[in-house]
């Protein structure tokens, strides 16, 4: 296991209270919780391409990280509009 | 990699890591959403500019370290938006507009300030 493997597994465990977050709190919070999330996946990604040194593996954190932009701001919207 | 190199991209991948980390634990402490709602941002500022330079470090000027560029700018301008949207989120949902009451009561706001502006 390499230097960014390792840190990759250590940024897993910023899920935890994220997960927390989402499970436990009110609809606002929870979309707190989720953009968080995102974002550390996006690094884990981002991790996991590097440590394991595959170059195509950085679409995959890209594609993370474009898809938390969206699905965060049609969250905001739908509980700005709807809840 | 010489060992000066392996030594900075230890020490910016640690420091990336217990940023993030120390962010997450704050989302689950704080008590209120604008509070938490804060602490998104070190990690899509410091942390992810830390891995960009841990990466550039190992890898020079390359297809990794322009892909790595790429999404620590999505991340960088995905925050500020974020935030912004999801501030204005809960303000609309909460008062049922997002334009500004003159008056409205702004917690914190100085007693001399606030009959000012309400004035």
């Amino acid at each position: 296991m390499n230097l960014w493997l390792l840190a990759a597994a250590a940024l897993m465990f910023g899920l935890i209270p994220c997960g927390i977050v989402v499970f436990t709190r009110d609809a606002i919070n929870r979309l707190v919780g989720l953009e968080m999330a995102g974002l550390i996946e996006t690094l884990v990604l981002l991790f996991l391409a590097q440590g394991l040194n595959n170059p195509n593996f950085y679409d995959l954190a890209l594609a993370m990280a474009l898809l938390t932009f969206g699905g965060g701001l049609v969250f905001a919207r739908f509980l700005e509009r709807w809840l | 990699m010489s060992g000066a190199a392996h030594l900075a991209v230890t020490v910016l991948l640690a420091v990336a890591v217990v940023v993030a980390l120390i962010c997450c634990l704050a989302l689950l402490l704080m008590k209120d959403f604008y509070e938490r709602l804060h602490y998104m941002a070190p990690v899509s500022t410091v942390a992810t500019f830390c891995v960009l330079a841990a990466v550039t470090v190992q890898e020079g000027w390359g297809q990794a370290t322009l892909k790595t560029i790429v999404i620590a700018l999505v991340l960088f301008f995905m925050n500020a938006t974020l935030a912004h949207v999801t501030a204005r989120a809960d303000r609309v949902h909460k008062l049922g507009h997002w334009t500004a009451d003159p008056k409205e009561d702004i917690p914190g706001l100085p007693k001399h300030v606030d009959s000012e502006r309400k004035r």
